[in-house]
This record gives structure tokens, sequence and C-alpha cells, in this order.
């Protein structure tokens, strides 16, 4: 049984009777196994969180199905297993952290000895022990994220949906953030995130789905995706004249106040850097490097 | 700068009040004046008090006591009756209005018939309430001096539950007015027997005494007349009377004590005199 | 039971959400503050202050409770569409329907707590003022618990697709014509064809009638309230806002949130 199976999902919107329907999603396919963690790639107004709202049940679909662990996903159950943490969370802004997983445990019917249990369990995981009296209006955007993270655990679920968990953390609230992820896949549990930063993708995903303008482009293990990259190599020079570039035809990204080179093949490389130093350029360094994600998903736009 | 500005503003407020006292006394704020009140119907401002309805009484009857008693005011009561009638029409069970009301009418504007006719409402409103009427009754006795009218108002009263023993005093006493004595009579004897306070029994016997007197007055200054007719002159007591067989027997007054009779005029007079008919 | 713990929930949260708006307190406030005032209109009055007590205390009150009820429901829906809370909420196993029912209980018991304490209030300062406690007010207060009812679930009904503003429009409008419905009596003789007479007709059936809960007469002047009239109320109140909730969720299950 998949963890989250999405088949031919389309919805359109119209926001009024004179303009024309707008698709905002065309045709997604995607299906996530248990135990996996699954990144949703694609840029602003692909139809991330659209998706994720149709799966959530806040949008109804035109048109596909919808399966979470087995079940379809507009029963009220499938929900008792799944939990969401939204790409900005608001919550009741009057409660504390302790009164708002009291609350949301309470939505799933946990008993309450379990619930307190679990509350304090959850306060301490993502790290806001001893801030939890304290009303959340008086939270910063990365303390509420944390409590959201919270909130969608309180139960025990065995699929998380994250939107956009990364967006507006600093470096070591990302780290912490992968940590959980990837102890939450320890403990059996599947994550479905959705992300337009890669680099924290990269770093954790089994399987990545790639969606732009409302279509799924590719879908496919992260291992397999990138071991079909072709590997290359990046030579990062200076201090050759413009003049001399264009002579030899090189054809380099600025970085800074660098160069950068990328060559396929070593007999390429070779050349290459023959050519900078005869240019009077000094090479800074030559590394291989993998085709990263980022170039995955440039390369799947520019089509 | 702060100065300043409070300077100006104690020179405006200044000005202000002067301009104030400018237009006070020019202007006479009691001066007589004629009004002009606008007064929806009882059943629209049934309907626009939007369930509020005795509120709107409340505040229109407030109101109507402070109107009323702004006697500068010429023509105030051209609209008295409108407005009692819309204030009883939004609560016909608002007893004071229609005391009030009468009040206003009877004693200040001095229209008796505009009051009978808003205490035949509340009588016809609270069917239980003997006030109403026995006011109408007291303004035909008083005002319009129209004693048949205010029998028939004392019988209604009479007749609501609750109404005090006083009415039928009343009662009793207006039909002596009316110059019938037998029944008059007839119905003090009834309250004496029925009476339990002492107001009653004293008040019982005086009408009792008096009417007894003005029935036997009656009685033997015509049987004298009749003596002086056959035989020339006044008898000269009354015991002649009987002797020449025009009188069974001599009445006494209701104290079982003999009259005063006077032989040269031929009167009869009692030893107690309890004048009500002053017309 | 499950659903219990999930509407509970909800109604609780409603609740605390409720009791925290300013507003609340204020109108609260200014109803115990008007009732209290009637002892001084009732010194302008020639004969029987205590009619004029108790007319313009128990006036004030509805009068205000009327304003929290409406001010109450329209936001409550409206503030979690807005806030985005609601995605927490529809989210989680729990129908859209037990939502809307839990809302309705949260401001149902909310109302509770407001009626109660400017009840208490003015039984209190009657009691000083004129030194009687009429049980008849006790009624009073019941029936115009249910009216509120009626009025917050249609506020809730329409804060469930509209704006603030045109919610509150709406629910005063609905009320005032609740209020005067009793004239239909009145004109329907006036009805001359048949689709006039069919279309007022539904209208009268449809639109609530509060005339039922107008009872400040018979308690003032203490002509008594039938246990008929009691329970007609009760039962009235019952079925209608089962309707108009019902009505509220078949709408709330459409709606999509961007």
């Amino acid at each position: 049984m998949k963890a989250l199976e999405i088949k031919n999902l389309k919805k359109s919107f119209q926001s009024n009777f004179l303009i024309k329907q707008f698709h905002i999603l065309k045709n997604i396919n995607l299906s996530v196994e248990k135990g996996d963690i699954y990144g949703f790639l694609g840029p602003n107004g692909a139809g991330k969180t659209t998706t994720i709202k149709c799966i959530l049940g806040i949008i109804f679909p035109d048109a596909g199905e919808i399966n979470l662990l087995g079940k379809p996903s507009n029963a009220i159950e499938s929900k008792s297993k799944l939990g969401f943490l939204p790409e900005h969370p608001y919550f009741y802004d009057y409660l504390t952290p302790v009164e708002l997983l009291t609350f949301t445990g309470q939505l799933f019917a946990i008993p309450k000895d379990r619930l307190k249990e679990r509350t304090l369990q959850l306060i301490e995981l993502v790290g806001m022990k001893g801030k939890e009296h304290i009303k959340l209006k008086k939270f910063s955007k990365g303390m509420i994220q944390r409590i959201g993270l919270a909130q969608s655990l309180i139960h025990d679920p065995e699929l998380l949906i994250l939107d956009e968990p990364f967006s507006g953390l600093d470096p070591i609230g990302r780290k912490e953030l992968r940590d959980i992820i990837l102890s939450l896949k320890d403990n059996g549990k599947t994550i479905f995130f959705s992300s337009h930063i890669l680099q924290d993708m990269e770093l954790i995903v089994d399987k990545v789905g790639i969606i732009l303008e409302g279509e799924t482009r590719k879908e496919g293990k992260l291992s397999e995706l990138i071991s079909r990259s072709v590997r290359n190599y990046e030579i990062v020079f200076t201090g050759m004249e413009e003049q001399a570039m264009k002579e030899n035809n090189l054809d380099c990204i600025p970085r800074d106040k660098n160069f950068i080179l990328r060559a396929e093949t070593n007999e390429e490389t070779n050349r290459l850097i023959g050519l900078v130093n005869r240019g009077n350029g000094k090479i800074l360094s030559v590394t291989p490097a993998k085709m990263t994600l980022e170039d995955i998903f440039l390369k799947e736009i520019s089509r | 700068m702060r100065v300043k500005l409070f300077f100006i503003f104690l020179v405006c407020i200044a000005m202000a009040g002067f301009l104030q006292f400018k237009y006070d006394s020019h202007t006479d704020y009691f001066a007589e004046k004629n009004v002009f009140v606008a007064l929806p119907p009882g059943q629209t401002l049934k309907i626009l008090s939007f369930g509020f309805q005795d509120l709107t009484a409340d505040m229109l009857y407030i109101w109507a006591i402070q109107f009323y008693s702004t006697y500068h005011y010429n023509n105030r009561f051209d609209y008295l009756e409108q407005v009692f009638n819309t204030i009883t029409d939004l609560a016909p069970q608002y007893k004071e209005v229609y005391i009030v009301g009468s009040w206003i009418m009877a004693l200040e504007a001095e229209d008796i018939e505009m009051t009978l006719r808003l205490l035949d409402k509340g009588s016809r409103n609270m069917k239980n309430e003997w006030i109403f009427d026995y006011e109408s009754a007291f303004y035909c006795y008083k005002n319009l001096k129209d004693y048949p009218r205010a029998v028939r108002y004392l019988k209604k009263a009479a007749s609501k539950p609750g109404s005090p023993s006083f009415i039928k005093r009343r009662h009793a006493h207006l039909v002596y007015m009316e110059d019938d004595l037998r029944k008059a009579y007839a119905m003090w004897v009834e309250i004496n027997k029925n009476a339990k306070t002492i107001i009653e029994k004293d008040a019982s016997f005086k009408h009792l005494y008096q009417i007894k007197f003005e029935l036997d007055k009656q009685v033997l200054e015509s049987k004298v007349k009749q003596y002086k007719e056959k035989y020339g002159r006044f008898p000269s007591d009354l015991t002649r009377l009987v002797r020449v067989g025009m009188l069974d027997k001599i009445p006494l007054d209701f104290t079982g004590k003999e009259y005063f009779y006077h032989p040269e005029t031929g009167k009869i007079t009692a030893r107690r005199m309890f004048k009500w008919k002053r017309r | 039971m499950k659903i219990q713990t999930k509407l509970k929930a909800i109604a609780l949260n409603t609740f605390k959400e409720a009791v925290r708006n300013k507003i609340f307190y204020l109108l609260i406030a200014f109803g115990v503050f008007f009732a209290m005032s009637s002892k001084l209109v009732s010194l302008l009055t020639i004969g029987n202050e205590a009619k004029v007590l108790k007319d313009v205390g128990l006036a004030s009150i509805h009068f205000f409770s009327v304003l929290i009820a409406v001010f109450t429901g329209i936001n409550l829906v409206y503030k979690e569409i807005e806030k985005k809370t609601i995605y927490n909420i529809l989210s989680k196993p729990i129908s859209r329907s037990s939502f809307i029912i839990g809302k309705f209980i949260g401001l149902a018991f909310t109302l509770l707590v407001a009626l109660v304490s400017m009840a208490v209030i003015f039984f209190f300062f009657l009691f000083i003022s004129t030194g009687e406690l009429d049980s008849g007010i006790l009624i009073f207060f019941l029936l115009l618990y249910m009216e509120l009812l009626i009025i917050t679930a249609i506020s809730l009904l329409f804060s469930s697709f509209s704006t603030p503003i045109l919610s509150s429009i709406f629910t005063i409008c609905i009320y005032l014509i609740g209020e005067t419905l009793w004239t239909f009596n009145l004109f329907k003789e006036y009805l001359k064809t048949p689709i006039d007479k069919f279309a007022a007709h539904f209208l009268y059936y449809i639109l609530p009638n509060l005339e039922r809960f107008n009872v400040k007469s018979a308690v003032v002047m203490k002509t008594g309230i039938g246990t008929f009239h009691v329970l007609n109320a009760v039962l009235y109140t019952a079925v209608y806002i089962t309707a108009v909730l019902v009505l509220a969720i078949l709408i709330f299950n459409k709606r999509e949130f961007k």
C-alpha cells in the first residue's frame, strides 16, 4: 500500500463568470512509498500548495483520484493518520503551546492522559521547552513553525504533509528540521514535503516529484535521477581578460569575481585548462561535480 | 508657543460664552408659542417599535407628562386626545395613563366629554378595574351635573370586582339627589345593614335620618295643608291630624324622636338637618 | 464518544475566542448600564415606577443581547477563514458539519453566560429597587434566550459565506423582519392573486416569527404566560435552528478555501 497516491488530478478556478477558467492543476500524478521522504519540487505558482489542499479536502478537485494510505482522501478517518503543517501556520494566537496542542489532540479524540504526555514530549522535541505557557502571539515566526510541527505530530501520524516547511528558517533551524524529519523516518513515518529550496531537499529526500505549471514533469528516486546525470568537472579560474575569453570561445559562468567552466570529459577538461593558462588566467580549482538537483530542475524549466 | 495656543483657546471660549450670553438676552425661552406635534397612530407605532411597545408607551407617557407641564405652549391641548389615545393603544393595560390623562383632560383642559371618552376606553380595556367608571361618575356629578349619567357609571363601577363600599354610598346619594327618595332610602337601609365600619354606619345613619325626615316632611306638610284647606287654619299640633283621621299615626324621626311642628307656618323641622342639596 | 470530544473541543475554543472580544464585554456593560438607568427614568413618571423600571430594564437587556448575538456570531467563522486557522481544523478528522455545530454550541454557551450575568445583575437591582422577585421574569429570560439562539444561528449561517459587514446587515434585517412578521396577518386579506398569496405565505412561514418571544408586556403586567406558549416557543426554536444550521452546513460543505 502506498502512503499517498495521486492519479490524474485536475483543478481549475474561475474568479468570475466573465473570465475564462484558469487551470491551475492540469495533470498531477505522484506516488509516495511508505517510509519514504518525498520531496515535492516546483517553482512558485506551479500548484504545489493547491495539490496539497486537494489532498486535505480544503479544495475539491475537478477530476482525479487521491488515496491516503489506501483509502480515498475525502473519508474523514483518513485524516486521523495524517499530520499537516501549512506554509504560513496560523494558530489562535491567544492560546499557549500547551493549550493549542491540547485542542488539536482533542480533535483527534486522544485520551486525556496520553494527550498530556504527548504534549510534553512534542514540546521538548521541537525545542520549545520552557516556553510552553507563553501565548503564541508573542512568538517569532520560527517558533510558531516549531509549534506547527508539534501540532502536526500530536497524534503520531503515519503520513506527514509539510507545505514549504523550510521557508523562513535560519540555517540552524533548517538543520534541526532535517534532523527531526530523518528521525521520524527512522520511526517508520512517511514524510511528504514541498519546497522550492533545493539544497535542503537534496540532503534528505528519497524520492522527488517535479511539478511545473500544474503538471508532474518528472518523478523518481533521487539516487536514480542524479546518477543518470552526467558527471562533469567544474573549473574555477580568474585573471583572464574578457577579450581573451571571447577569442577562445570560453563559455563561462561568472561567480563572484571568478569564472566557472564546465567540462564533461577528462579531455575537454584538459583542453580548457590549457586555454586558461595560455590566456594568462589563473586556475583556482578543478572539482568533479555531480549534477545537482538544481541543475535537473533548471533543465526541466528550460524545456 | 504653548502659552500662545492656550491663550487663543481661552479667548475663543470667552467669546463663545459672550455670544451665548448675548443670545440668551435676546431670546425668551419661556415665550408663549404654538407647537406642532405629529404622532403616528398607535397601531403604526406598535409595528415600528419592533417588539418594544411597552417601552415606547412608557417613553411617550413620560414625554406627555413633561409636555403637558410646559405651560407656555398655548395649543398643547389640541393634541391631548391623540397623544393619550396613542399611548393607550400601545399599552392598553397601562392604568396610570388613563388616570393621569383624565386628570389633564378634566382639570386642565376642562373638556369633560374627552375625559369620559378616555375613561370609557380604560373601562373597556381593563374590565376588572372599577376606578375608571368611578371617576367618570364623579365628573358627571360634579362638572356636568348629569345625575342619571353619573348613576349609570356608578352602577358599572359597583359591578366590577373589588369595588369599594363607598361606591354604593355614592350611588345611593345620587339617587337621593335625583329626588327618588324612596329608592334612596331602600338603598341606604341595605348599606346600613351591611355596614362593617364606623364610617359606613355613621354615614348611612345620617342619610337615613335625613331621607326619612324629608319623606315624613312631605307627608306631614301635605296633610297639614289638607287640614288647612278643610278647616281654614293650620292644626295646633300633629295629634289633631290623627284625631280627624287624616293620619294613622305621627311618624317619628329615624332616632325615634318627635319632629318639631311649627303651627304658624305649617312646616316641619327635625332635630338634626343635613344639607346636601345645594345645587 | 469520539465525536463528542471533538465537538466539545471546538465549542470550548469558540467560547474562549468569543469572550476575548472586547465588544462582547462592552455590550454586556451597556446592557447592564441601561438597565440600571431605568431607575432614573422611572423617577420621571407618575405612578407605577416599578413598571417603567422593568420596561426599560428588560428592553435594554433585550436590545443589547440581540447585538451580542449578532456581532459575536458573524465574526467567528469569518475570522477563521480570514486568518487561515481553518486549515488546521479542516486537515483534522472532523467533518465540516461537526465544525459548524461545534461553533454553534460554543456561541450558544457564550450567549448563555452573557445572558445569565445580565439577568443576575438585573434581578439583584430589581430586588433592591422594588423589593419584589418576579418568577415571570425568568420566563422572559428563557424566551429571550430562545430568540437569541435563532439570531445566532442565522448570523452563523451568513458568516459561513459572507463578510462581517454584509452578515451583520442581513442578520439585523432578518431580526427586524422577524419582529414585525406578525403584521402579515393584518394585510394578508388584501392579497388578491394566487401568486401573491402563495409567495407571501411561503415567506411568512420560512422567515422566523419572533413575536412569540415578546413577553415583556405579559411579564410586567403579570398577565401570565401559558405553558402552551412556552412549549411552542421552545419547540419552534429547536426546529428552526436545526433548519438554519443544516443550511449553513450545506453551504459550508461546498466552500473551498484558497
